[in-house]
């Protein structure tokens, strides 16, 4: 146990949820500092709660403390009245295991998991006393480098990082450690050893490129400064998944973290190819591990940790295949130790429901379809391939199994999308309700009738995307076919069943001008967060006008990033990392898409994106041809 | 089917952690343990489990209880066993007992429990506070306004102190505890301060760390209180309850 805290009892006890910041969790990891040669930060720039539930993190943390020579520790944003003490008080951002300032640490690692968190990443910078530009750090400072899917444009925090790892993190964070410790033995200076990191594959170095700009705004060129400096860097990958490092032991939280559960991961990449989709072309191909595997590491799991509940993680269970076996497995065991078993992402079939009936308090779930778009014309546009047919026949099903309570996602803002689109979605919630009246004769109700909860976001494209070339619509676009949605819903004959939510504008037109944003916006998120912005993403603290108003003094016009429509041979802010899924495949799926026409899955056929390069999970195997 | 009492310590940064998440935590204790632990019926078993009395976020203690029920146990000494292998260091399981079929259950036994009470560095007063605390004590009536859950109310703390001492920086106070007559150690040094007129913010400005915590008996001698746990006739201690 570490008893010695960076911060006073006095001012643990005046500050919301102590226990953000004591560490000393099960499972948690100490070493003898004297004893290893790196050390290692990883943050993920939220409240302690968001960033206890990110599965990327427990991963690596269990891998880097896994090496003998490497201790990893945790760090999180502290929350806004802690922000404020330390600021007052001048206290340094300590990690959790040790309590020692982050400044002091060889490696400051930021999971970057969506745009919203840019101005945490400033203030996990600033607490630390590390200077925000790279440029201004030295030896002294650690090596801050990023990761997760942000990186795949994080351009616009292209300034504030000394490296990125593009992809997969467990595949080259050794040979990064091994020449950092190299580096330091020869006495290289902090910009020689940033140099040869760029020879490691998958790690971008942002300042090693040298970016002009066109007249009309757009990018002119992307070069490297040096000669051994790569073109282009490419997305790292693990190959085989049911040999890779998982974390068996993982910290377990005294607060009730939003993943208050075990996570079993069951397969990277997804299939669907949804045109909106970043995570469904970043993490392709899939690949699946092995059942045996994950019914090991369940057990292990649970007994490591004394969780009573696990999921099942993905980005679409039910394209594994191995889920009937695993499933079967899980229900039996946890079955015999009373824990709980969360089954998200599963399409809605005879099959889920079988699985759910077993699994959950029928009366107390909930169905969850994401049909994302209204009517037929705009799901073929966005290639999920989910029909109002099948949805109609899960309702059905799922009626007659004794559920009656649906929610709905869908996306407004959508290319080429009409109001007709839109009015789809009232149309669809009432079918649905129509489909439970028909279902269920009034004798079996019980009292109890249909309820549907309609949800919708507004469309932000994002890049490694079909979409990346799509307009994103304006904030006044957003409210007004939020309006037209709930007129839709007020029209249908069933609308008292059917509730709807709707998300704010404001933060996604933010995220929009992030997600596709260029190096230029940098100057804007340091003076937006000098003026006070942070944690973005939390609604209360999110301030639209300041941010609109520092665009303003910086001189940029964010329609430039969200309204314009990308001509074709567009040079793209990322256009210096490859995915594995090339421009052209994505191209070609724009197209595709603007013709109203669905693509197979990979399962069906292969569209030839580029992941095949890595021989592996889905590209290898057979396929089924069209449906 | 077998109840057991535990008594456990809270100390070091783990004081920070709440009431509620204290049950959490031990409810993962006992499963990472695998203890036979009897679970509720219904669709959402629970396990069975019951506090004695919810320690203050920042509080220490060295004499917290819960009750267990389990299917079968083994021993209460391979319970603590497993227990400790399994938790942080700052919760760790002192000593446990099975419980007769005629015990009452530790949340609505408790009557007194004893607590050392420092002042933290930046709380501390200028004065002499020992001797003066001394002199308050020893007051015949010391009143004071206690929150309730319908309001406030006007209360005389003196009966509710069995006893106390002060030496070495610290009052040690033993005093009435439970769901009758609840005396908390920091209203008596709030209401000290107060007659100083310094106000003071007793969450932050005091160490609380308690004891023991004691439920009520009666034998030949006359009305006792003794630990939650006792394997001796001399833990008991004879005091007189209030009216």
């Amino acid at each position: 146990m570490n008893e010695k805290l960076a911060l006073s009892d006095e001012i643990l006890l005046s500050v919301d949820k102590p226990e953000r910041y004591i560490g000393n969790e099960v499972n948690s990891v100490t070493k003898d500092k004297n004893k290893v040669d790196i050390r290692f930060a990883m943050c993920f720039p939220d409240v302690y709660e968001i960033g206890m539930s990110h599965l990327g993190i427990q991963i690596l943390y269990g891998l880097f403390n896994s090496y003998d020579d490497v201790w990893c520790e945790r760090v999180y944003s502290p929350w806004v009245d802690l922000d404020k003490v330390m600021r007052e008080k001048n206290i340094p951002l300590f990690a959790l295991e040790s309590q020692e300032p982050v400044k002091n640490f060889d490696f400051l690692g930021f999971t970057i998991q969506y745009e919203m968190c840019y101005t945490n990443i400033l203030q996990v910078l600033d607490l630390s006393g590390i200077p925000l530009k790279s440029c201004d750090r030295t030896w002294d400072d650690p090596i801050v480098i990023g990761g997760g899917p942000c990186t795949y444009n994080a351009e616009p925090m292209a300034e504030f990082f000394d490296l990125f790892y593009i992809g997969e993190g467990e595949t080259r964070y050794r040979e990064l450690f091994d020449l950092y410790k190299e580096s330091k033995k020869n006495g290289d200076s902090r910009e020689q050893f940033l140099r040869k990191c760029a020879k490691v594959p998958g790690i971008y170095v942002p300042s090693l490129y040298e970016i002009k700009y066109n007249d009309d705004w757009t990018i002119a060129s992307i070069n490297p400064m040096y000669e051994d400096v790569p073109q282009l860097v490419v997305k790292e990958m693990v190959t085989d998944l049911s040999d890779a490092f998982y974390p068996t032991k993982p910290v377990v939280p005294f607060i009730k973290a939003t993943q208050d559960r075990v996570v079993l991961e069951v397969m990277r990449g997804c299939i669907r190819g949804c045109r909106f989709c970043q995570a469904g072309m970043l993490y392709r191909p899939l690949r699946e591990k092995d059942v045996e595997v994950l019914e090991k590491y369940a057990v292990q799991l649970l007994e490591n940790t004394g969780y009573e509940e696990i999921s099942l993680s993905s980005l679409s269970s039910s394209d594994y295949s191995g889920l009937p076996e695993l499933i079967d497995f899980l229900i039996d065991y946890c079955r015999k130790k009373k824990i709980n078993i969360s089954l998200p992402s599963l399409r809605i079939d005879a099959f889920s429901l079988d699985v759910m009936s077993k699994v959950q308090d029928i009366k107390k779930s909930s169905l969850t379809f994401a049909p994302e778009a209204g009517s037929q014309r705009m799901r073929d546009v966005i290639n999920k391939g989910l029909t109002e047919e099948v949805i109609l026949k899960g309702a059905h099903d799922a009626f007659e199994g004794g559920w009656n309570r649906v929610k709905l996602y869908f996306m407004l803002g959508l290319p080429g999308e009409t109001d007709e689109d839109i009015e789809g979605i009232g149309d669809i919630a009432n079918k649905i309700a129509k489909e439970y009246f028909d279902t269920v004769p009034k004798e079996n109700r019980h009292g109890r009738t249909v309820d549907i909860v309609a949800s919708t976001s507004f469309f932000v494209p994002k890049p490694f995307t079909p979409f990346q070339w799509a307009p994103m619509a304006s904030k006044e676009d957003f409210l007004e076919k939020a309006n037209t949605t709930r007129r839709g819903i007020m029209a249908q004959l069933n609308q008292k069943h059917i509730k709807y939510n709707w998300h704010e504008t404001d933060a996604s037109v933010m995220e929009g001008i992030l997600a596709r944003g260029d190096r230029r916006i940098a100057d804007v998120i340091l003076k937006a967060y000098k003026k006070g912005c942070i944690y973005d993403a939390w609604s209360e603290h999110f301030h639209y006008d300041v941010w609109m108003e520092t665009f303003a003094e910086c001189g940029i016009e964010p329609t430039f990033y969200t309204t314009r429509e990308r001509s074709k041979d567009e040079i793209f802010p990322w256009d210096m990392l490859n995915c594995g899924v090339t421009k052209q495949f994505l191209y070609r799926e724009w197209e595709t898409a603007m013709s109203g026409k669905v693509s197979p899955n990979c399962r069906q056929q292969c569209m030839g994106c580029g992941a095949r390069s890595y021989n592996v999970g889905v590209c290898m195997e057979e396929k089924t041809g069209r449906n | 089917m077998v109840k057991v009492r535990l008594k456990y310590s809270k100390n070091g940064p783990i004081k920070f952690i709440g009431h509620l998440d204290v049950m959490r935590y031990f409810q993962k204790a006992i499963r990472r343990a695998d203890l036979d632990i009897k679970y509720s019926e219904g669709y959402s078993p629970h396990q069975l489990m019951s506090f004695a009395q919810p320690l203050n976020v920042g509080a220490t203690s060295d004499a917290e209880y819960v009750d267990m029920t389990f299917e079968s146990i083994t021993t209460v000494d391979d319970i603590q066993n497993r227990l400790n292998a399994t938790m942080n260091e700052g919760i760790k399981i002192l000593d446990a007992a099975v419980l007769g079929d005629n015990d009452g259950k530790a949340m609505t036994i408790v009557a007194a429990a004893k607590y050392k009470v420092t002042f933290r560095d930046s709380a501390k007063p200028t004065f002499d506070w020992q001797s003066e605390l001394r002199e308050y004590l020893s007051g015949e009536h010391l009143m004071a306004t206690k929150k309730t859950k319908s309001g406030e109310k006007e209360i005389d703390m003196k009966p509710l102190i069995f006893d106390y001492d002060i030496k070495d920086e610290a009052l040690y106070i033993l005093i009435s505890a439970g769901s009758v007559n609840n005396l908390k150690a920091s209203l008596i040094i709030d209401n000290f301060m107060k007659s100083k007129g310094i106000e003071m913010d007793t969450i932050i400005g005091l160490q609380l760390h308690k004891m023991e915590t004691y439920c009520a008996g009666e034998d030949s001698k006359g009305s006792y209180i003794v630990p939650l746990i006792s394997h001796s006739e001399s833990d008991k201690i004879y005091v007189t309850f209030p009216e």
